[in-house]
């Protein structure tokens, strides 16, 4: 039988091999959207090779955490680099959502007004990031190390809302999202 | 729509597998009954008899409510591919109340740093004998029974789990404390867990005891002396000094009085990293909150940025999507 640890290592790099695409093609998509480098005839093929690979590289992603929980030792959440990882992938998550929804609204349109690419590009990018530096924590808590301990970034920190201000967020997530959804509608 | 559900179903199938997969990475310290009361490798069906040999040995007799020493030694380790192995220590090997605690035993501490009967030991690649050592308070005066038992998995992670027990119990008489025996009181609780870098100081509270010396070792390292004072007639403090890393530090007196010298257990002192408390409600809440608001936040922006298009029917992406 294949143990959660085998499982987690195949997940995770099928997550991480798509999502590093995805950042490749959307700082390609970015160049091409504003016409560096002569790449403008490449914006259809980079566009939709970013978005695709965030896509599958957000399917990956739930079988990485699932099968990280179940070959972590002990019970649950109980060191300040897990909750790290959980508070960065959900964040990614919901960055590479809106970086996809956006995509699926407004087609290839994302590309052609001046903000509009260079927020999508940086989107994209910015959920590539996140991925890579949740990856990164894994490597610490595992083996103790890894590729970006050389930004000595603050994993032991955790930096934890008062549940009221994350209902009160979440509250207000959800209240602009009915809004847009109105918007819309009419 | 139909591609989206098959997809949610393959996803959902893949998931079920590794959440019924049993316990491959251990179950972590416990009290468990013999085959952890027959819950998973109970069905004589589902385990096969582990090649592994077992032994309980310690002193043939322990003093009523004074703390004795028992060791598990389990030699011919079988190679697994998780490297985990899975003692019990056990007042019989029915497999339902049969942990010493159920005897009227009390543990104290373990060499592996816990204070259960059950201890999951990681194996090196060809370790061939491990010994875990049991610190227990004896039960009332009589004779008593103590099995060990393991379990364990395979080279190549497949096929049933293997269990196997001590061939014959170890048989301890609780005899009653002599007068003037140098002993460590009753009500004497040793620490078992410190924070890595704080240095412990102990308190003995002792009975009949004139004088003592305490020695202390890192598990498997030399032995080393400590200076002990005495506070009053039966009180005592010793030092221990902090470690670095998280590593099981070992005690014991040897205690002197009028009675015959009498060395206590091995106590064992387990150093953690400092642990964290958060409320994991919390944590999860706030998580959640994070999706939301980044998914948000990067929607709404991108609304200010202007974008009036729709995407068209020949969009391959929102093709993708849709179908």
């Amino acid at each position: 039988m294949v143990s959660a640890g085998t499982l987690h290592v195949i997940s995770t790099e099928l997550a991480v091999g798509a999502f590093a695409m995805a950042g490749v093609a959307f700082l390609l998509a970015g160049l091409a959207s504003h016409g560096w480098l002569s790449m403008r005839r490449h914006l259809t093929l980079v566009d939709h090779v970013a978005h695709f690979a965030l896509a599958f590289g957000l399917v990956a992603m739930p079988f990485a955490i699932v099968t990280g929980i179940q070959s972590s030792p002990g019970s649950g959440v109980d060191h300040p680099i897990l909750i790290n990882k959980m508070f960065l992938s959900s964040s990614a998550f919901g960055l590479a959502i809106g970086v996809l929804l956006t995509r699926r609204r407004h087609g290839q349109g994302v590309w052609s007004q001046p903000w509009g690419r260079r927020w999508q590009s940086l989107g994209g990018m910015a959920t590539v990031g996140l991925v890579l530096i949740t990856a990164s924590m894994g490597g610490t808590y595992s083996r103790g190390e890894s590729l970006l301990d050389v930004f000595n970034l603050p994993y032991e920190q955790v930096p934890l809302m008062p549940m009221w201000l994350s209902g009160l967020v979440m509250a207000v997530a959800v209240a602009n999202m009915v809004m847009m959804r109105q918007q819309r509608m009419t | 729509m139909r591609r989206v559900i098959t997809l949610l179903l393959v996803a959902t199938l893949l998931l079920a597998s590794t959440i019924g997969s049993a316990n491959p990475n251990g179950v972590g310290e416990g009290t468990f009954d013999a085959q952890c009361g027959g819950a998973c490798h109970g069905d004589a069906d589902m385990n096969r008899t582990s090649a592994s040999t077992v032994m309980v040995s310690g002193p043939a007799t322990a003093y009523a409510g004074l703390p004795t020493s028992v060791d598990v030694t389990v030699s011919n380790i079988e190679t697994t591919v998780s490297g985990l192995l899975g003692i019990f220590l056990l007042s019989d090997l029915s497999g339902a109340g049969d942990t010493p605690e159920d005897d009227g035993w009390d543990i104290v501490s373990n060499s592996e740093g816990g204070s259960l009967n059950y201890v999951e030991v990681l194996i090196s690649p060809g370790q061939k004998e491990h010994t875990v050592s049991w610190t227990l308070r004896a039960p009332e005066i009589g004779t008593y029974d103590l099995h060990a038992a393991i379990h364990h998995g395979t080279q190549d992670g497949s096929g049933a789990p293997f269990f196997g027990s001590s061939i014959q119990p170890m048989e301890v008489g609780v005899v009653p404390v002599p007068e003037n025996l140098p002993r460590l009181a009753a009500s004497f609780e040793p620490p078992v867990v410190r924070a890595v870098g704080e240095a412990t100081s102990v308190q003995l509270i002792t009975e009949a005891v004139d004088s003592m010396e305490v020695e202390w070792r890192v598990s498997g390292g030399p032995v080393q002396t400590t200076t002990v004072e005495r506070v009053d007639q039966g009180t005592w403090t010793f030092d221990l000094p902090a470690s670095l890393q998280p590593v099981t530090v070992e005690w014991r007196a040897h205690l002197r009085g009028d009675g015959p010298d009498q060395p206590t257990p091995w106590f064992a002192l387990q150093s953690e990293d400092p642990s964290l408390s958060v409320d994991r409600t919390a944590a999860y809440v706030q998580s959640l909150a994070m999706l939301l608001m980044f998914m948000v936040a990067f929607m709404s922006l991108q609304r200010r940025a202007g974008l009036e298009t729709e995407a068209t029917k020949e969009d391959a992406f929102s093709m993708e999507v849709e179908r």
